[in-house]
């Protein structure tokens, strides 16, 4: 709080209008962290590992974001919304297992159509969407936390997928599904283009519908929007909907890139999904937040992935350096607030106060100090 | 549910006088806290004043005829309607708007996203509903600008407003839509002097435009002066209803902290 001061006084808030400009400059700087982070990985990476800049590389670096992105775009929803999915990687199992086991079964018999893959491809959706909706229906009718419900399903979802496939990977899927999951169009993988397209329509689905308003206000209270008049019960149960199907549509396609799909494949997921929402600069307190800054976030965590393989740093550092940085981009966030807090209180008061001012006066009596509070 | 887009002009059911609002025997308990017992009165249009000392049980009363709470028993009825209010749509639809004593904002959404909160002006695409939010920014600013509340920017963040301005917000949204039944709770509480003079001017012009206004108070001096009736409770019981023109502050206060009943 002493920093922000600092810096609020060092920019000039309060002051006339010719040192409030540095303001914007400042609140634009921190809109693009993230961005300029990425920025700085790129060109650290670039400069110290060796084919770092190629087309294999970038294709590489696409290709092992998307599938984990399509889980933290459901992710960043669910926490817009002041939720948590913890099960998203479960489900990433068992949606990659359940069309897996699908689509291996159909190309033993013979069946190379890519019918099957696009049933495969359906399967998953579905029990994503099923496993979502459960979710939800249980978050909004009994009234539970999110965090011990989908900490449940978590443990629900992986037993399932174990089960589906006795424990062991199911290989042998049709060659349709290999090109999905390992074509490119233009050097840009078919997989990361399904998952930006997802972000592109998410991105619009957040900012610009109703769908999304509510997501927002609802993380910033529930009871506002309760009172507001919304069906709080039914928008539940579509986000946790969504969150499950990407999550299975993600399974989906991490089974058809490896050729092959299994109960594990999701360990990891978790963790980076939730990493590259908070990386983005969604807070996990819900109420606001963006879907390019999850993008954002997860090619963070590819390029640091893919730039300690290329240094050579030993693959046991990355996890140790995703949970830090999740950590991190929460500090970060957290200060970004407080500063920006502090800043646009000191516009606000110049600009806001007068509110009620019934003509011209500037009626801030007790107004402008309670901001602060 | 709201699937209607909002009409960009406050409402055309402009605020057709209601006959009279009443309550019948209406009850509500938390678990020992016996918040309201046996209410039975009736209001009518113009400006209805409740008083009385906190946890009273005014609030409580708001919220059951803004279809936030239920209450236990009882029955409520607008002119020949009877009224089954199991959520703020059933108030809403029945024409009654209100202004929570804790607001009910959102805090990271700007004010016009809070003003325009359940009733988003939208247009069909693609199955989505979009939101048309310059239109409700240009709305917000008209409606704000009619209840004289001056706020530069609609597209600021209702958490960076000061507590009156905040509560400016909570008001433009109640006043907004033109119901003819506006309930508010303690509007003023956290008001300045000039603040609150803007605010008793447009609940005044509300009250001469014909609408049914129930306001929770306890700026007594201010609401004797312009009430048409005043309903004092305490413990959850209503214990004087009066013309504020036969009584004083001595009286009002008596019955509030229970020296007279
Ligand atoms: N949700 C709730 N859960 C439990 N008790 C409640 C709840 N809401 C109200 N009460 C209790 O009901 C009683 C009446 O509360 P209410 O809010 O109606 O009082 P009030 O007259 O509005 O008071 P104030 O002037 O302080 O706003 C109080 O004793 C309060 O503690
Ligand atoms: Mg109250």
């Amino acid at each position: 709080m002493q920093q922000a001061n600092m810096l609020q006084r060092l920019f000039g808030a309060g002051g006339g209008p010719l040192e409030r400009t540095p303001n914007k400059a400042v609140l634009f700087g921190l809109r693009f962290t993230n961005l300029a982070v990425l920025l700085i990985l790129l060109v650290f990476f670039a400069l110290s590992a060796p084919g770092f800049l190629s087309l294999v590389s970038f294709s590489n670096i696409l290709d092992s974001t998307s599938v984990f992105l399509l889980l933290a775009l459901g992710e960043t929803f669910v926490i817009f919304a002041g939720g948590i999915d913890l099960s998203v990687g479960s489900m990433l199992s068992l949606g990659g297992v359940a069309s897996a086991s699908y689509m291996s079964e159909r190309f033993a018999a013979g069946d190379d159509g890519v019918l099957t893959t696009v049933v495969g491809i359906l399967i998953a959706c579905a029990v994503g969407l099923l496993g979502g909706v459960l979710n939800g229906v249980v978050i909004a009718y009994m009234k539970l936390d999110p965090l011990i419900v989908t900490l449940g399903t978590l443990g629900i979802f992986l037993g399932i997928a174990d089960l589906i496939s006795n424990g062991l990977p199911v290989g042998d899927l049709p060659p349709a599904a290999f090109t999905l999951g390992n074509g490119q169009f233009l050097h840009v993988p078919y997989v990361a283009i399904i998952a930006l397209g997802f972000a592109a329509v998410l991105s619009f689905v957040a900012r610009k519908t109703r769908f999304g308003r509510y997501c927002y206000a609802i993380g910033a209270s529930q009871e506002s929007v309760r009172r507001a008049g919304v069906n709080l019960n039914r928008h539940t149960i579509m986000l946790y909907g969504i969150s499950g199907a990407l999550a299975g549509l993600a399974g989906m396609l991490n089974a058809a890139h490896f050729s092959s799909a299994s109960s594990s494949a999701g360990a990891n997921a978790l963790l980076v999904a939730i990493a590259a929402v908070v990386i983005g600069g969604t807070p996990i307190s819900g109420g606001e937040g963006k879907i390019w800054g999850t993008v954002i976030g997860a090619l963070i965590y590819t390029l640091l992935d893919n730039g300690f393989v290329l240094m050579g740093i030993a693959s046991f550092w990355q996890l140790v350096v995703v949970g830090a940085l999740i950590i991190l981009a929460v500090y970060l966030d957290e200060y970004q607030r407080r500063l920006r807090l502090t800043v646009g209180i000191s516009r606000d008061t110049e600009g806001v106060a007068p509110a009620l001012a019934a003509d011209g006066a500037a009626g801030q009596d007790s107004t402008g100090a309670k901001a602060s509070a | 549910m709201q699937s209607k887009t909002a009409p960009s002009q406050p409402a055309g059911n402009s605020g057709a006088a209601p006959t009279e609002l009443r309550l019948e025997g209406v009850s509500k308990s938390y678990g020992g806290v016996r918040a309201l017992q046996e209410i039975n009165t009736t209001f009518r249009s113009g400006l209805t004043g409740i008083i009385g000392d906190n946890g009273a049980g005014k609030s409580t009363m708001m919220k059951i005829l803004s279809g936030v709470t239920r209450p236990d028993t009882g029955t409520i009825t607008l002119g020949e309607k009877a009224l089954h209010l199991t959520s703020p749509v059933d108030a809403r639809l029945s024409g009654i708007e209100s202004l929570y004593q804790d607001l009910a904002l959102a805090d990271t959404l700007d004010i016009t996203s809070n003003i325009f909160l359940g009733r988003e002006m939208t247009r069909s695409f693609a199955g989505l509903r979009v939101l048309q939010d310059r239109a409700m920014a240009k709305a917000a600013r008209e409606t704000l600008s009619q209840v004289n509340i001056r706020i530069p920017d609609v597209a600021v963040p209702v958490r960076a407003l000061s507590g009156g301005q905040r509560q400016a917000v909570a008001l433009a949204r109640a006043v907004r839509f033109n119901a003819p039944v506006v309930l508010l709770d303690e509007p003023t509480a956290a008001l300045g002097p000039r603040e609150t003079a803007a605010v008793n001017d447009i609940i005044g012009r509300l009250v001469d435009s014909g609408r049914m206004v129930i306001i929770v108070t306890h700026d007594i001096p201010a609401i004797v002066g312009m009430a048409d009736h005043l309903i004092v409770m305490r413990a959850g019981r209503i214990v004087r209803e009066v013309d504020p023109r036969q009584t004083n502050q001595e009286e009002l206060l008596a019955y509030m902290v229970g020296s007279r009943t």
